[in-house]
């Protein structure tokens, strides 16, 4: 993650009043370029009045937006729309078009042919993991998560260096969102546009961003500042308590594991005691790689695991869903490596506590 | 019985008043009710005050002009626009009329029926407001603006006939003469030709919509 990179989108005292009420006040906020920012608030804090002044879909009634630089009313709207991806949270599709016919939307208004608006379409059917056999299919005809990534796709037609995004994962299933969010991750790395990603879900904020802006009443914000900085060092009541009550464990997420101790499958050495989690057998697969626990007669599920360049939030999940109280630790390639002591992870948050305030040992 | 040229003729006149009223007062109701319909692509807004008065004024204007009836209606015009009762023209126009005043509602239901989220996407895609008229509005009232034009298109045959006791000609004409004549062949070749041809017709609309309307997901 770059820490200086240069600004992509600038708000510059941007107000915007309605007749009943102010949505956004006073905003000052430069959004990296190249890296997540996500905008995250309760309910009715100007997200999305915020997000939409970018592309004007709403007008700011005071102050200016700078697009790498440039005031966004220097060019037509529509000029300006068509330069930078938009995902909405229902996905937004038009139902009367195909799938590809979607993605091609941009493209084709900006007078690509047919041809080639369905070959770029395709492409990027590849890029976010939809089956091009989906392509003649009709929205209507999508599931919830597809739907999302023919919005996903629609926005990267583009071609945009800026991707806006309005709670695009909220109306789909937990397991469906994690999916999602872990390929956003993948094409942010793999495409490095600036993508600014709108969400009341605190979780979500943090998985994702690189920078959060915390938006309070009235839409002020009310911290900016990279995930761990948020995390650890909540502005005001507001944020902490917006941050939640999960935060000791979320801030687990930004300590590393790699330093704790690896205890031998075998047993012996690191421990001193032959196998340490006995009367409990780990069971191991034709490939080596971990298939539940034993114990006596019995064959249990096994829990997490704890992965190469996990944090310690994943170690103490691996050693807290496992049967027998012992995380596993596996390889790249899923092979069981090793495993971890919950006296170990506790010992490491112990550490992490300690150095954050310079405690010395 | 009469001959089948009459039949054939008369079927030709009765086609032509029923459905060219119903092309021209759809034309003329498309952009009256978007004028009037309430939602507009500007996303959470909504519906603001002047826009609902606007709304109102339009839709009461046209249920309004439907209780005019018809025969009234006909014998009227002439007086308004120099036709004569009987002509092709004062047909046309007076049915029109009729075909405005429920087409009207029919289309404000049909494009309050576009979701807003997709007018939005539309939006924020880069459309301008006339593509993203045709391009997205138009076709997404089909099936709601559909309905509305069955309705309008068959009680436009049933007016046509309705036209005969003034004399003016259409299949209307068979029952009219076979009453006065007292010849039941005729009435009975009359309903049944108005019958066969609003079925054909309402088919025809029926067809063409599902084939505009692919998109939709059938139960
Ligand atoms: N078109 C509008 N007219 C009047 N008030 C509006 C309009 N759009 C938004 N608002 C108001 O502005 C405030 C901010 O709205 P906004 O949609 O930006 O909130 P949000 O943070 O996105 O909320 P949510 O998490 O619920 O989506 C709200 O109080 C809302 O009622
Ligand atoms: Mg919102």
């Amino acid at each position: 993650m770059p820490e200086t990179a240069a600004t992509a989108i600038e708000f510059a005292g941007v107000t915007k009043r309605y007749e009943s009420a102010v949505a956004v006040e006073d905003l000052d906020l430069a959004i990296p370029a190249g890296l997540i920012t996500t905008f995250v608030g309760p309910s009715g804090c100007g997200k999305t009045t915020s997000l939409r002044m970018i592309n004007r879909m709403v007008e700011a009634t005071e102050g200016t937006i700078l697009i790498q630089g440039e005031d966004n009313r220097d060019r037509p709207a529509h000029e300006l729309r068509r330069s930078m991806g938009y995902v909405m949270q229902q996905a937004g599709l038009m139902p009367h078009r195909t799938v590809a016919d979607n993605i091609a939307t941009v493209p084709r208004l900006k007078g690509a042919s047919r041809a080639d608006g369905r070959a770029r379409a395709l492409e990027l059917m590849d890029t976010v993991g939809l089956d091009r056999k989906l392509a003649k299919r009709y929205p209507a005809q999508l599931s919830g998560g597809q739907a999302q990534r023919v919005g996903v796709a629609r926005a990267l037609a583009a071609d945009s260096p800026i991707l806006l995004m309005d709670e695009p994962f909220s109306a789909v299933d937990p397991v469906v969102r994690t999916d999602l969010q872990n390929e956003l991750v993948r094409l942010h790395e793999q495409l490095e546009r600036t993508i600014v990603f709108v969400t009341h879900d605190i979780d979500e904020a943090v998985a994702l961003g690189h920078r959060i802006a915390v938006f309070g009443e009235g839409g002020r914000i009310a911290q900016f500042g990279t995930p761990e900085e948020i995390l650890r060092a909540p502005a005001d009541d507001f944020v902490a308590s917006f941050v939640g009550r999960d935060r000791g464990l979320r801030r687990l997420t930004f300590a590393s594991g790699q330093e704790l101790p690896m205890h031998p499958l075998e047993g012996g050495t690191a421990s001193g005691l032959e196998r340490p989690w006995a009367p409990w057998e780990l069971l191991l697969d034709d490939a080596a790689r971990p298939a539940g626990w034993r114990f006596g007669e019995r064959e249990v599920t096994g829990g997490t695991l704890f992965t190469p360049g996990g944090s310690l939030r994943e170690a103490l999940d691996a050693v807290l869903s496992s049967p027998s109280g012992w995380g596993v630790a596996v390889d790249d390639a899923g092979r069981a490596a090793g495993l971890i002591a919950s006296d170990d992870v506790m010992a490491a948050a112990g550490r992490e506590r300690r150095s954050r305030y310079g405690v010395g040992e | 019985m009469g001959n089948l040229s009459t039949v054939g003729h008369l079927t030709w006149l009765h086609l032509l008043q029923s459905v060219l009223p119903v092309v021209l007062g759809t034309l003329i109701s498309i952009p009256i009710a978007r004028f009037a319909a309430g939602r507009r692509a500007r996303g959470a807004g909504g519906r603001r005050g002047a826009g609902r008065v606007r709304r109102g004024v339009v839709v009461n204007a046209a249920a309004l002009l439907y209780t005019v009836p018809s025969l009234a209606l006909f014998v009227l015009l002439p007086l308004i626009l120099g036709t004569s009762i009987t002509s092709l023209t004062n047909v046309i126009v007076a049915l029109t009329l009729y075909v405005v005043a429920m087409m009207v509602r029919s289309c404000v239901d049909a494009f309050e029926s576009v979701s807003p989220e997709v007018l939005d996407a539309g939006t924020a895609m880069g459309y301008r407001p006339l593509r993203a008229f045709f391009g997205i509005e138009l076709p997404l009232s089909v099936p709601v603006m559909a309905a509305g034009l069955r309705v309008a298109l068959v009680s436009n045959i049933s007016m046509v006939s309705v036209g005969a006791v003034i004399g003016i000609q259409s299949l209307g004409t068979l029952f009219t003469d076979g009453l006065r004549r007292d010849l039941m062949a005729e009435i009975v070749v009359g309903i049944l030709a108005t019958v066969v041809l609003a079925l054909v017709l309402d088919r025809l609309v029926t067809w063409s919509a599902a084939a505009l309307t692919r998109w939709q997901v059938r139960a």
